[in-house]
């Protein structure tokens, strides 16, 4: 069953969650390289993702996105275990997504740095990719 | 918040930023659009809203009274965020109740090819930021008492110099060094690159201004034993029984040696096969004459680079805590060619080889000391990391990739590995003190250009080889850049703090205590004597993590509630048609 979140025929917009720390300054190299990306994609700056409980990503898919990239800063974490706990809610997301019919595949946690332009640009890439081949 | 957002009046100012943004965004469409906001008393657009009359426009719109809350959509927050807040405080409004939205970064500047496209984006993004300053609270910062005094760990040369620059700056000092005597590794050397100055004059210089300064004490032979408070009121026990109360951290534990595996190049299997550093000792307690291994004279020397260094998953073999060194050590390429000079100025017709797999001699007038080892006529070979040089009898041979991967025979009375360096032992005192070190095992510092010599905890500053491998003119730079950064922050009585940290609704905590797992930072979050949840600001380190757990939503985190990222995300949903 496709959950109620499905793309119809509205643009499939992408949030892209980013941190203070790393990966929003990531997507500002990005754009001072004037690498260009697709514009359906909106980028919400937090201190860091750990903030958001479960049903936050819910909720999101509820209100139109399509996809979610959590681009958080990895090992380079500067809060004490926060990523541990990030990725543990992310796998408890994952589980609520399952049990409400949404693909996992739509919620992607990843790591991006200050400097990491190809790997900004590919995780968009990536979900564009798969959200295009899912609303096909 | 929810008073606040009835009276709320927002003003909306969308930057062209010359052609940088309106090239791209319609800033017209954008600002007509947010007009529409019912809370958006003003919206406009400008060429240079970080100019003094761009700022001006903001000024006189609080002044006026029309609007009470502010967003500018222009560039990044990083650059001008600070900008306006300081224009807000001009005019007397919290400077908290000011948003920055990017719209050229993430938006002019990468869609450049679909107008229409970033010109929606960047009305949502907006319309975004709008939702966010509604639900903001007048935050204000937070305010700790500050000891004048700065706790400065391990005493190499930058924790000395970072002693004497806090100690020029007004501050009280204590030094704590782990051995017998200050100095750290530049005891080992005779001489120093660049420039070739005498290591123990120049130790000898800061030793003395050290022990003049009445406002360092120096503990030698300890440590930091137990840890607790926060910036501004820090309190420690060294290994003496002494107790320490400090304002702020500089952490100056520099790096070690690393040592081959074992039978690494056959190094501890052959008495030929000696270190880098074990040849800068041996250099330093015979400085004349020339070098002898074993009672004979030495006339030939292999130099091979990058052991412990640069290390590869599968090809090497891991460190102590099971992963591999794959970061460049940066100090060991200048420091073997700077002792190879040396060599060659005492015993001209010493036949040095120097297998390499790449010279990274990037420090000023580190390049020279390159040009110099080869006008000394010191042969230089090149391998790759799969094609190891192989030590034989009284030789070694390379495969250089220079000649087409010829393989060279070249004789060895020496053969010298140029080890790398890895971070001090440190590990007890990072989990005690609750510092961040990144994947290389270093201390991390909050942001690698922005904020290069802060760690991310409040009052914690990095200075020398502890953060990276560094030489001395770089770890002197970064301890004067910790000692001015210590300065300033304990330059007043008190403490500024920037206020988002969490913070309990008491009447909505149930005091279920979910949230105390979650934080990291002891003594941050508690419970307090009526079974609520309270933070200590001073401690927290605002990551969040509380808040997540939080069911009813007595957690959140000031500036970056739930509350507003929820209307932020649904601004973004919802479709806005310029
Ligand atoms: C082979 C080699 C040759 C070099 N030659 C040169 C050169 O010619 N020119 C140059 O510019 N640079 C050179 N360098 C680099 C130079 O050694 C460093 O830049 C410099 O030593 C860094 O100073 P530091 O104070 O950060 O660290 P260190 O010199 O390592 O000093 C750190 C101090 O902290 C103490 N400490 C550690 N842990 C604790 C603890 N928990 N509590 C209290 N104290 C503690 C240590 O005992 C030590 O005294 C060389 C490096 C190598 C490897």
């Amino acid at each position: 069953m496709e959950h109620a979140t499905s793309l119809g025929d509205k643009p499939p917009k992408i949030l892209i969650i980013t941190t203070i720390a790393s990966s929003y300054t990531g997507a500002n190299t990005v754009g001072q390289a004037r690498a260009q990306y697709a514009p359906n994609t909106y980028i919400l700056r937090v201190p860091d993702p750990v903030m958001f409980p479960e049903d936050f990503y819910l909720r999101c898919f509820d209100k139109g996105f399509a996809g979610i990239i959590i681009m958080s800063s990895g090992s380079d974490c500067p809060y004490e275990g926060a990523y541990g706990r990030l990725s543990a809610r992310v796998g408890r997301t994952y589980l609520k997504m399952k049990e409400k019919g949404i693909p996992t595949t739509r919620l992607k946690l990843t790591t991006v740095c200050t400097v990491c332009k190809h790997a900004f640009l590919k995780e968009i890439d990536d979900m564009q990719n798969h959200l295009k081949e899912k609303a096909a | 918040m929810s008073g606040a957002m009835d009276e709320a009046k927002v003003g909306v100012y969308v930057c062209h930023c010359g052609g940088n943004i309106s090239d791209v965004v319609d800033v017209k469409a954008v600002a007509a659009e947010l007009g529409k906001h019912p809370q958006v008393a003003i919206s406009k657009e400008f060429a240079f809203m970080c100019s003094d009359a761009g700022q001006k426009l903001v000024i006189e719109d609080i002044k006026s009274g029309k609007i009470n809350r502010v967003v500018v959509a222009a560039c990044s927050p990083a650059l001008h965020e600070l900008t306006f807040r300081k224009a807000l405080q001009r005019a007397d409004l919290n400077p908290y109740l000011y948003e920055h939205v990017n719209i050229r970064e993430q938006v002019s500047w990468v869609h450049k090819g679909d107008h229409d496209a970033a010109t929606r984006k960047a009305t949502s993004l907006t319309r975004a930021g709008v939702e966010k300053i509604l639900r903001q609270d007048r935050l204000e910062s937070i305010h700790v008492g500050a000891a004048k005094r700065v706790l400065i760990v391990g005493g190499g040369p930058a924790g000395l110099k970072a002693a004497l620059d806090s100690a020029a700056r007004g501050l009280k000092v204590t030094l704590v060094e782990k051995s017998g005597r200050l100095g750290g590794h530049l005891h080992e050397f005779d001489t120093v690159y660049p420039g070739g100055q005498s290591a123990s004059e120049l130790l000898g210089k800061l030793l003395s201004a050290v022990s003049a300064n009445p406002a360092i004490t120096v503990v030698l032979g300890a440590e930091v034993k137990t840890w607790d408070g926060f910036v501004g009121n820090f309190k420690a026990v060294l290994s003496t029984g002494d107790a320490v109360n400090a304002g702020a951290v500089i952490m100056a534990t520099g790096y070690r040696h690393t040592a081959p595996s074992a039978g690494e190049y056959r190094f501890g299997k052959d008495d030929r096969v000696i270190t880098l550093p074990a040849l800068i000792e041996q250099m330093k307690a015979a400085p004349r004459g020339p070098l002898t291994r074993g009672g004979r004279a030495v006339r030939s020397v292999a130099f091979i680079h990058c052991v412990g260094s640069r290390q590869i998953e599968g090809v090497h073999a891991p460190q102590e805590d099971g992963k591999v060194n794959d970061y460049c050590s940066r100090v060991c390429c200048t420091a073997a060619l700077h002792t190879i000079n040396a060599l060659k100025e005492r015993q001209s017709d010493l036949a040095i080889y120097d297998l390499y797999r790449d010279i990274r001699t990037y420090g000023r007038g580190h390049e020279a000391i390159y040009e110099q080892a080869s006008k000394n006529g010191v042969l230089f070979f090149r391998f790759t990391e799969e094609a190891q040089p192989e030590i034989r009898e009284s030789s070694v041979v390379v495969k250089d990739v220079l000649t087409w991967n010829q393989e060279v025979e070249l004789p060895a009375d020496l053969v010298v590995l140029v080890t790398g360096v890895k971070p001090g032992e440190v590990a007890e005192l990072t989990a005690m003190m609750k510092l961040p070190t990144g994947s290389d095992r270093f201390l991390q510092e909050a942001h690698p250009k922005l904020r290069p010599v802060e760690v991310a905890n409040n009052g914690f500053f990095l200075a020398g080889a502890c953060q990276a491998p560094m030489d001395l003119v770089e770890s002197a730079a970064a301890a004067g850049a910790a000692a001015s950064k210590v300065a300033a922050v304990l330059s007043k009585d008190f403490i500024t703090l920037d206020p988002y940290v969490a913070r309990v609704d008491a009447e909505k905590c149930t005091g279920c205590e979910a949230c105390l797992p979650e934080c990291a930072y002891t003594g941050a979050l508690f419970m307090n004597g009526s079974k609520k949840a309270e933070v200590n600001a001073a401690l927290c380190k605002g990551c969040g993590a509380c808040v997540a757990v939080c069911e009813p939503r007595a957690l959140d985190l000031a500036g970056w509630s739930l509350d507003q990222m929820e209307a932020m995300v649904d601004a973004m949903a919802s479709e806005v048609a310029p």
